[in-house]
């Protein structure tokens, strides 16, 4: 077992591109090698000993890996990207894209999480215990298929395009979403606890849950009556019908 | 300027008969010359493939790609053609790179480079977009460039049709070119654009166009006779009606039948048609769809009048951009993908959709065999261009990939065997055994575009030709293509040397200077109209600029400073 700690030395203003901090990467290395890794901040190469007084106790390979950021990283970005295996813990807020392309593994991140927490990830676990931005499990720009596979939760709120995109898996926000959760879906389950607006907009298929309040119900869903899941009545619906949709949105009655 | 000597290399230059020789190419001020003296440079190919430099007569570089660029933000990070796609950041020498199909300009010019092709022709440009062109133009390093004017459902083409007042036909193609600072004419869909803007399309040659009494047909035969009329070095470049539908080989060939009539002015072809592969399909439905290789082969091969280039498709993902504007409609529709959709006011439609291409699919593999079977079945290597219609059935990044499954029956196989079931009895390719040789690939990459558009300092190595040569890491006479298809391949992605002017551009696949590239345009009207004429154009064009257009007139035409390096070429008047 290998335990790598980061210690924040100080707050950047500028964002840091950081994709290296995994696993993956940092497995069988000592404090002075993983000191040593390339970063970027804005325009000017660093290494992450310029940012994170670094501990490394013990040995091991990715999946036998933990790393423990021990602070508030709000400007470092990618943490955990392309993860396959192994544990990261960060002990207060993060910048995008924490996990993206992430396909094993599990990255828990104590306080917030900012747009793009877990965007493409086909395997693993996130856990937020914060809220998190815009696009939580979406999609890269451009492409048609966002998060295919693994398990994203996020204890807080979540802000619009919950799941844009989103071509398998599962997410559950325990607090509220904002607009157009499961937006443009192909597959993959959404379970919102808290309350939201349009879910599902031109979703072609997958599953949606919502145990809060609709705020505002895109007119393009057909009311098929309501059904239990789980020992919970719902309102079922089938669309989005404007995609020729055969998505279901289960809305808490 | 320097003077320079390539030595010990295997020479093709099918133009000038010369076939695997180990001839000198001698380079003087940026031209090949017979002779140079003892101080010239010396460029040892050490026995390897030397070539004139490549001549792409069919791309999408400038244009509608900075749409395709937009829609397809994803596109930058795609790499799947290692150190021809994807990020590669900034070096002393080099700008970024990113993309695969939609590259950013400066990655075009590096890449057509890496691959020893130094001359391009963007294909569909409307005049009122051509200045805009001119500017990426500009930012596309090293390559000659030129551009193909779309004519093919604009108001005033089919006016003068409806008219028939062929001086005015005439007067206004060469008026568009000069505007456009363009080269040659360009027909897509003809009429099917402009019906387009009513939501409609045509459905073959004889259909009417909405609002004008005139077809398809008639603007084919009248755009290809005031091409003729006025001479100029290429024939009027088709995208026949009906692209990409099962059956659309009847509409193919009643096109080619239909340019009999029309006497060629000079010793080329009078229509080239592009990305055959696309419009060459038989049956009735996606269902019965098949190859119809074999019939548009027979034709060329009993015809001279015409010559066509591939449209080679090449599977993963592709971008589609085209004056077509109903055509991509169809696509968005029918795949469920991302749409962008032109108004180009008088002059054409347009949209652009990204697809991706399968060999699960048996209409892809279907497709795919098409594009190669045409080239291998047509028997004059003089009547076919080498394309992929960039990057509509592939990026040019494969071309070497794509060249290399011309030469070796056995990668074709290898190919064929991973296709569905569903495809074998669509296609004749896995029955055609024929390779092309090294005298056969030059010609479609070399000299047959060059010949076809008229340009006479590219596509050879003979004295007075432009110093663009391509040495390429292959020895003609040791390696068997068919079986180390895959070493050639490597070495046709990365040239040795690729010379452009007379100026080492790449050196073992990295790119070593980045001159600026000139920009080839055809004048007919200075001198190839008569002055009364002009006036009568003008006073029409005033008139309908003001009701129809939302630019003026005064604005239009793309000036002098947008073209800084130009070749203009007069046609001589009839
Ligand atoms: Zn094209």
């Amino acid at each position: 077992m290998q335990t790598v700690t980061l210690t924040p030395k100080r707050s950047p203003t500028i964002s840091i591109e950081a994709e290296m901090i995994t696993p993956d990467a940092f497995a069988g290395k000592s404090a002075a090698e993983i000191g040593a890794i390339g970063a970027w901040e804005g325009n000017e190469e660093i290494t992450l000993a310029d940012i994170f007084d670094v501990a490394v106790d013990g040995s091991g390979d990715a999946a036998d890996t933990k790393i423990i950021i021990d602070g508030d990283v709000p400007r470092v970005k990618r943490i955990g990207e392309a993860m396959t295996a192994g544990e990261i813990v960060v002990k207060g807020d993060v910048d995008m894209r924490c996990g993206a392309l992430m396909s094993g593994g599990s990255i828990t991140v104590e306080g917030d999480a900012d747009s793009w927490v877990g965007r493409e990830m086909t395997g693993g676990e996130i856990l937020v215990k914060g809220n998190a931005a815009y696009y939580a499990g979406g999609g890269y720009r451009g492409e048609t298929c966002g998060m295919r596979g693994g398990k994203l939760t996020i204890e807080g709120d979540v802000l619009d395009y919950l799941g844009e995109h989103m071509c398998g898996g599962e997410i559950l926000v325990k607090g509220n979403a904002r607009l157009l959760p499961g937006v443009l879906n192909w597959s993959g389950t959404i379970t919102i606890e808290g309350d939201t607006t349009l879910p599902g907009g031109e979703m072609k298929s997958g599953t949606i849950f919502v145990k809060g309040k609709v705020l505002e119900m895109l007119p393009s869903y057909k009311d098929e009556g309501t059904e239990e899941v789980d020992g919970v009545m719902y309102r079922k619906y089938i669309g989005d019908l404007s995609r020729n949709g055969e998505g279901v949105l289960y809305v808490s009655v | 300027m320097a003077e320079m000597v390539i030595k010990n290399g295997v020479v093709y230059d099918p133009k000038n008969g010369v076939d695997g020789e180990r001839n000198e190419i001698c380079i003087k001020d940026g031209k090949i010359v017979d002779n140079v003296g003892a101080g010239a440079k010396v460029v040892d190919a050490e026995g390897c493939l030397v070539l004139p430099g490549g001549v792409d007569g069919h791309t999408h570089c400038a244009g509608k790609i900075n749409t395709a660029r937009i829609m397809s933000p994803h596109d930058m990070r795609y790499a799947p053609v290692a150190g021809l796609s994807g990020p590669e950041p900034r070096t002393k020498l080099l700008r970024p790179q990113v993309g695969y199909n939609t590259p950013n300009t400066h990655g075009i010019g590096y890449r057509y480079s890496k691959l020893g092709y130094t001359t391009i022709a963007e294909a569909a440009i409307t005049p009122m977009m051509a200045r805009h062109m001119h500017e990426e133009f500009e930012s596309i390093p090293i390559l000659d460039k030129l551009a193909l004017v779309l004519l093919g459902s604009n108001w005033q083409v089919m006016q003068y049709i409806q008219d028939g007042d062929s001086e005015m036909l005439k007067s206004y193609m060469a008026w568009a070119l000069l505007a456009s600072r363009g080269y040659g004419v360009k027909i897509v869909n003809p009429g099917g654009g402009s019906n387009w803007t009513w939501g409609k399309n045509v459905s073959g040659l004889d259909d009417k166009v909405i609002d004008f009494d005139v077809t398809p047909a008639d603007i084919l035969v009248g755009l290809a006779e005031a091409n003729e009329a006025l001479n100029l070095p290429h024939s009027i470049h088709v995208h026949c009606n009906n692209l990409g539908i099962p059956g659309n080989i009847t509409t193919t060939l009643a096109t080619m039948k239909l340019l009999e009539k029309v006497k060629a002015s000079q010793d080329r072809q009078v229509m080239h048609l592009t990305h055959m592969q696309f419009h060459s399909y038989t049956g009735t439905s996606w269902m019965d769809f098949a190859s119809g290789s074999d019939q548009i082969a027979d034709y060329m091969n009993s015809h001279d009048h015409l010559t066509f280039d591939m449209g080679q498709m090449i599977f993963g993902p592709a971008m589609t951009m085209t004056a077509d504007g109903p055509t991509e409609y169809r696509n968005a529709r029918m795949f469920d993908a991302k749409w962008s959709n032109y108004d180009q006011e008088l002059e054409d439609a347009g949209g652009i959709v990204p697809l991706s291409y399968t060999p699960q699919h048996f209409a892809h593999a279907t497709m795919w065999s098409i594009g190669l079977e045409l080239a291998l079945l047509v028997k004059d290597p003089w009547k076919v261009m080498f394309t992929t219609d960039n990057p509509n059935g592939g990026a040019f990044v494969n071309y070497p990939e794509a060249q290399v499954l011309l030469m070796s029956d056995k990668k074709r196989q290898e190919v064929i065997a991973g296709f569905p079931d569903m495809t074998m009895d669509r296609i004749s390719l896995p029955n055609i055994d024929r390779e092309l040789d090294w005298g056969e690939m030059t010609v479609m990459t070399r000299s047959m575009p060059a010949k076809m558009l008229g340009l006479d300092v590219k596509g050879h190595l003979g004295a007075g030709a432009d110093a663009d040569v391509a040495i390429y890491d292959v020895k003609p006479d040791k390696v068997d293509v068919s079986v180390e298809h895959e070493a050639v391949k490597k070495a046709l992605s990365f040239a040795k040397y690729t010379i452009k002017g007379g100026e080492i551009v790449v050196q073992d696949g990295e790119i070593m200077a980045l001159p600026k590239g000139k920009v080839y345009w055809v004048n007919a009207y200075e001198n190839g109209i008569v002055q009364a004429e002009k006036d009568r154009l003008m006073t029409d064009l005033e008139e309908r600029f003001k009701k129809y257009y939302s630019i003026q007139l005064s604005n239009y035409m793309v000036e002098d400073a947008y073209v800084p390096r130009p070749v203009e070429i007069r046609p001589e008047v009839a």
